[in-house]
């Protein structure tokens, strides 16, 4: 059974997004940090009849410095933890008042999301609350100064996973998190990038329009964190996808579709970009490289189960 | 016993500044303590370390408010933040610029030396960062450490962060900064105002703590307030923009992550406006542009 409504799209592009900031300028985000480039275009899409909610996270911190703040709409902050169910919250609370209009979205860090704010965003779309849940995925909490989170790759400098002589980076692979969110039936799961704007936009604008639960993960580099040059932030990002470090698909109703083929470019170009993967030996780009064609050949996999044909 | 503040900006390498300068300190049979500002500061925002050097045990554990030394790795810092604020009348300024240090202004007329140390930086290092240049001419302008201590302690602390050979790099970096360092007395002719923060007393106080966009006598505060926060001073490198090359495809206003860049005018007036007063020049626009019609410059 069909379980969203709505998702009907005017196609807004970078050509027709509007000039208004509803995310303003002085902001206090590193310069070439990723996450602002998505959370200007969202809020250009959800526009001003919105409610926003943060976890800690570096766009609580560079968004609002109490009583300073970037954004022109409500914007509230609880705990690290509950952001999706404070979101529904929210929510509910305003359909109880009647405004059933308002968009209500979360906006939260990789380790506030797949980490340390499971539990609540698991219930929360389990229980198919109508909010937009954003996450912006720089691969590590990078507030609190470089750690590592679940979802940093394998063999990437972090404070606490250093590469020495005895150990080289992360040890662990990166988290599915998308996949996890898709394996919880809601209406919308997609994943998206900075350096892919047109597909990210198109996104955005179509979960905005969906009722129910609605998950976006949108890469956003990190150039602090990555140890890289302020310019190369969308480079970097599309380098990502070109590789296959990460894939762009979408999840409908149970249908899900690729958005971008990944053109399985070798990683080291990719890699070479970071400062994070600089100490890697040829045996890590090995693994590396091992992991992004088995990812893609499982992505493919997983594309054709649940493509719409095999839909009953 | 004497106390350095340094001044620099996120990502400068303040921290590791003040630590090297402690460990040269140290290797010259002192105690000496560094350590930072802490704060929710970003790359690029204005942040400070600190170093205490005695010839005996060091117990105290506080910021320094009256400092024997300021080090300021950035002069365009000088404009925004009362970097000499609570220095000793005979202390001293060693601050990173091109101009003499007759022509620095630090609100309080002091000793001062001058490197221009983001060229050295540029030069040795191949990147605008000035950590270490700034230690050549701390040893300078001081005497209080030698250059060679100096080396050692840019070998000691920043050869166990980036390794030797790096660490090798910055260490003649400040040994060209030594060479290049000059001395004299700064002005002190304008005076800083002491910046307030707005804060509310209970009957101000919104429910729930929601701040409405309100002007308040330190500016303003509420949702949208931060354009009041101008971080163009942040960058090294500033975008400029060639019209002629330009095609109004918006990709560069698009991905600016600070949302400097205006589209203005109509139909074929219409242009792009770059509002420095933001821009941090990471250098995004120029990266992305299809035309090559932005180039970053110093
Ligand atoms: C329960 C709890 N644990 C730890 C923290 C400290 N903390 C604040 S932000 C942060 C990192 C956030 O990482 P992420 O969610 O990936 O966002 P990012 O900063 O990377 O954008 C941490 C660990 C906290 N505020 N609350
Ligand atoms: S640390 Fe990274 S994510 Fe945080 S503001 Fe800086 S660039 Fe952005
Ligand atoms: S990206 Fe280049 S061509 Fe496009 S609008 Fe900006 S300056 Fe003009
Ligand atoms: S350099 Fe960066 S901050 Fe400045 S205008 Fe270009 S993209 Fe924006
Ligand atoms: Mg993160």
């Amino acid at each position: 059974m069909d379980r969203h409504q709505g998702g009907e799209t005017i196609g807004i592009t970078i050509k027709t997004l509007p000039e208004e900031e509803l995310f303003t300028s002085g902001h206090t985000a590193c310069g070439g940090c990723g996450a602002p480039i998505v959370v200007r275009a969202a809020m250009k899409i959800l526009g001003p009849n919105t409610v926003t909610y943060f976890p800690a996270c570096c766009l609580l911190v560079f968004g609002g410095t109490y009583p300073h703040n970037a954004f022109k709409v409500p914007y509230l902050h609880v705990l690290f933890e509950n952001s999706a169910i404070c979101a529904a919250g929210i929510k509910q609370a305003l359909n109880k008042q009647g405004k059933e209009d308002v968009n209500v979205v979360a906006f939260a860090g990789d380790g506030g999301t797949g980490d340390i704010g499971f539990q609540a965003l698991s219930g929360a779309a389990e229980r198919n609350e109508d909010i937009l849940y954003i996450c912006y995925d720089n691969e590590a909490y990078m507030n609190t100064g470089i750690q590592r989170s679940g979802s940093t790759p394998f063999g990437a400098w972090t404070t606490t996973t250093p590469a020495g002589t005895k150990i080289g980076g992360k040890e662990l692979f990166k988290k599915d998190i998308p996949k996890i969110m898709m394996a919880h039936n809601v209406p919308y799961v997609a994943t998206a990038s900075v350096g892919h704007p047109a597909d990210m936009l198109r996104k955005i604008e179509k979960a905005k329009n969906m009722k129910g639960f609605r998950y976006l993960q949108i890469f956003a580099p990190c150039p602090t964190g990555w140890r890289m040059d302020t310019a190369k932030t969308v480079e970097v990002a599309k380098k990502a996808v070109n590789s296959g470090m990460w894939t762009l698909f979408e999840m409908v109703d149970g249908v899900i579709t690729l958005s971008v083929k990944p053109k399985m470019e070798p990683v080291d170009d990719y890699l070479k970009m970071q400062g994070r993967f600089r100490h890697l030996t040829d045996e890590q780009i090995k693994i590396i490289q091992g992991w992004a064609y088995k990812k893609n050949e499982m992505d493919l996999k997983f594309v054709e189960a649940f493509s719409e044909d095999k839909k009953e | 016993m004497f106390e350095v503040r340094f001044h620099g900006r996120g990502g400068q390498g303040a921290v590791m500044a003040a630590q090297a300068l402690a460990s040269a300190a140290f290797q010259e049979g002192n105690y000496a303590v560094a350590f930072p500002y802490f704060g929710a500061e970003r790359r690029g925002a204005p942040v400070m370390a600190f170093t205490r050097v005695d010839k005996d045990k060091i117990f105290s554990k506080t910021l320094i408010y009256e400092p024997d030394y300021i080090v300021v790795l950035d002069d365009k810092l000088t404009g925004l933040v009362d970097v000499a604020d609570g220095l000793k009348d005979d202390g001293m300024a060693i601050i990173n610029s091109n101009a003499k240090p007759e022509d620095i202004e630090l609100g309080k007329s002091v000793k001062c030396a001058t490197v221009d140390a983001t060229t050295v930086a540029l030069e040795t290092l191949g990147q605008p960062i000035t950590n270490s240049a700034i230690l050549g001419a701390f040893a300078k302008a001081t005497g209080l450490v030698s250059i060679d201590s100096i080396v050692a302690g840019i070998m000691d602390i920043f050869g166990s962060r980036i390794g030797e050979k790096l660490a090798a790099k910055n260490a003649n970096a400040a040994k060209v900064a030594y060479e290049r360092t000059s001395v004299g007395t700064c002005k002190g002719t304008m005076t800083y105002e002491k910046g307030g923060k707005w804060l509310p007393d209970y009957k101000e106080l919104p429910l729930g703590l929601a701040t409405r966009p309100m002007k308040t006598p330190e500016g303003l505060v509420g949702p949208g307030s931060f354009v009041d926060n101008k971080t163009g001073s942040w960058k090294t490198f500033a975008p400029v923009h060639d019209p002629d090359k330009c095609i109004m495809c918006r990709m560069c206003w698009f991905y600016c992550p600070d949302g400097a860049i205006k589209e203005v005018g109509e139909g074929d007036a219409k242009t792009l406006e770059f509002h420095l007063e933001y821009c941090k020049g990471c250098g995004i626009c120029a990266n992305e542009c299809p035309k090559d019609a932005i180039k970053m410059e110093r």
